[in-house]
């Protein structure tokens, strides 16, 4: 009887039913924790929330007035086009820096790997951290940036980066365009030596120079890492929340408010968790959108 | 000569890049008069601790710190728990429904904590979990096991599958086979795994901030917001708690630094 047992407990370890049960709680946790929250995002949009009846399930129902309702602000404009040049300048400048560094780098010299490596500091530290550097960096009085403009006689007085609605945009994009470049510059770096070297050599013995080696040669064969690397950086760009927070708030008088900025704003401290909610919904649209764009560009690169 | 000219020119721009890093921890080291001094001073002439005595007298970073250790490592050790055989599993088998798991695990990979972070808040208060470490835990575990998966996927897809063949020939049961070939030969990829979930925990900022009002609960990024949040900040002090939060993260980058950057690569690419 015994033995018996122990051959079934056996056969259970063996069975082919461990994968699905494997890969079940993990599969389960994400289902669970962000599945749920994503759908209950978009049932809490069309209804009416606020603290009294944020315990509840069953509150107001109210169609699309909360989407109406941030529409109609004239905040949105504002949002829509910060939010705008906020992405596509911090997409463009690190895909640029990143891809300026790894072409860089990639030349042998010694000490080339260390240097690229010190780098990515940057990109491992935490966004608050950052945050709270480059508001030093940047402080109008005593802010070093500032010093060695005025010293290199770029400009005479002091910029008020962050506290001056016609520049905090650009302060914070610094910022964010410093701790991205690391990450564009570690992918391109890894797309750069898997190119095969022989075409290189054959089109520099046909007479091309770099120049158009990079144009007709390497750029076309990294398009799939482009592709994937763009997608991402403009996910990861939405992650901004926490620097902005940090630097500016999200001001002066909006200056730089961004959608998730915007979201938080209004869940959070004006407790309209059905805004909030209705912003981030919009955001999640246009996130899996270029999700899905990032996971096809990987997929068809893996099988090629 | 033309290659120690790029080295120097290479030295110049990763100098250049580190600089707000150098700043932080100069800034942390110079009294308040030569803080604001006028030029600034590239290097601190009087170096102090003044500032470092403040934060840990005044503003009890001790127990800053001591949260967000407690936070990220229960982070750490649920995601490795929950991503293992998840990960396991998507690198053996094939098959449409591992397609979908794998297509949902990269999807949530990507969502902002601060898309999710409205309906986190509401979902946990129905839970009464508001103010409790455990939110905050569960909460940046949903950040952290995708990414987990995904490189873990990675680790295991290395272990040839022939091995865990031989043990089963020799009697082993599938999961035996996996416990005693593959985990051991997969440790170098837990420890690099584990790391950057750890970093990734430690930094987190927004579901603790919104979680957890209880300032005894709260770890050191929502400490350091306490900081430089407001209009007008305390430079010296405030670089002085950043430089003691960061510190850490830095010392984990430099011991794992080769490691880490294959590991991204790899990740975020395959």
């Amino acid at each position: 009887m015994k033995g018996h047992q122990r051959l079934r407990w056996e056969r259970a370890l063996d069975s082919e039913a461990i994968w699905p049960l494997m890969a079940g709680f993990g599969a389960l946790y994400l289902a669970f924790f962000v599945g749920y929250p994503v759908i209950y995002n978009l049932i809490m949009s069309v209804q009416q929330v606020t603290l009294g009846n944020i315990s509840t399930v069953f509150r107001p129902f109210v169609g699309l007035d909360n989407y109406r309702k941030l529409v109609d602000d004239p905040l949105f404009a504002t949002v829509f086009q910060n939010t705008l040049i906020f992405v596509t300048g911090n997409v463009a400048l690190q895909f640029l820096g990143g891809l300026a560094l790894a072409l860089f780098f990639q030349a042998a010299f010694p000490g080339a790997a260390f240097f690229r490596g010190m780098i990515l500091a940057g990109w491992i530290l935490p966004p608050l951290v950052i945050g709270a550097v480059w508001k030093w960096l940047l402080a109008s009085d005593n802010g070093v940036i500032n010093y060695a403009l005025r010293g290199l006689g770029i400009v005479s007085g002091p910029i008020y980066w962050l506290s001056d609605p016609a520049t905090s945009l650009i302060g914070v994009t610094f910022a964010n365009v410093w701790f991205g470049v690391p990450f564009n510059m570690i992918l391109l770096a890894a797309g750069l030596a898997g190119l095969p070297q022989d075409m290189y050599e054959a089109a520099a013995l046909d007479g091309a120079g770099p120049v158009r080696r990079f144009f007709a040669l390497t750029l076309p064969m990294l398009q799939p890492t482009i592709y994937a690397l763009l997608a991402l950086t403009t996910i990861y760009t939405m992650r901004a929340f926490d620097l902005i927070w940090t630097m500016t708030h999200g001001g002066p008088v909006d200056s730089s408010n961004i959608f998730p900025v915007w979201s938080y704003h209004l869940s959070f401290e004006l407790f309209d968790f059905g805004g909030g909610a209705a912003v981030s919904t919009m955001m999640l649209v246009v996130v899996f959108i270029v999700a899905l764009i990032y996971v096809r560009s990987v997929r068809t690169e893996r099988v090629s | 000569m033309r290659r120690w000219l790029l080295t120097a020119i290479g030295a110049v721009i990763a100098g250049f890049y580190l600089f707000p890093v150098y700043w932080m921890y100069a800034s942390a080291l110079k009294v308040s008069d030569e803080l604001n001094a006028n030029p600034p001073t590239l290097i601190p002439h009087a170096p102090t601790l003044a500032a470092f005595r403040w934060i840990f007298e005044r503003e009890n970073i001790a127990q800053f710190m001591a949260n967000s250790l407690v936070l990220s490592g229960s982070v750490t050790i649920l995601t490795l728990v929950l991503a293992t055989g998840a990960a396991y599993s998507l690198a053996r088998k094939k098959s449409v429904w591992m397609d979908v798991v794998l297509i949902g695990v990269m999807l949530s990979q990507v969502l902002p904590p601060p898309l999710l972070v409205t309906p986190m808040f509401v979902i946990f208060r129905q839970l009464g979990l508001i103010n409790t470490q455990l939110a905050v835990i569960l909460a940046t575990t949903t950040k952290t096991l995708p990414f987990a998966i995904v490189m873990l996927r990675t680790t295991f897809a290395q272990v040839p599958v022939d091995l865990e063949d031989a043990a089963r020939v020799d009697g082993s049961s599938r999961t035996m086979a996996f416990l005693r070939i593959t985990l051991p030969l997969a440790r170098i990829g837990y420890i690099v795994i584990g790391a950057l979930v750890f970093l990734l925990a430690y930094g987190e900022f927004v579901y603790p901030v919104s979680l957890l009002s209880k300032k005894a609960l709260q770890p050191a990024t929502v400490g350091l917001y306490g900081f430089v949040g407001a209009d007008y900040s305390d430079w010296g002090n405030a670089m002085a708690f950043a430089s003691v939060f960061v510190t850490p993260v830095i010392i984990v980058f430099m011991l794992l630094q080769r490691r880490i950057v294959s590991g991204l690569t790899a990740g975020a690419l395959k």
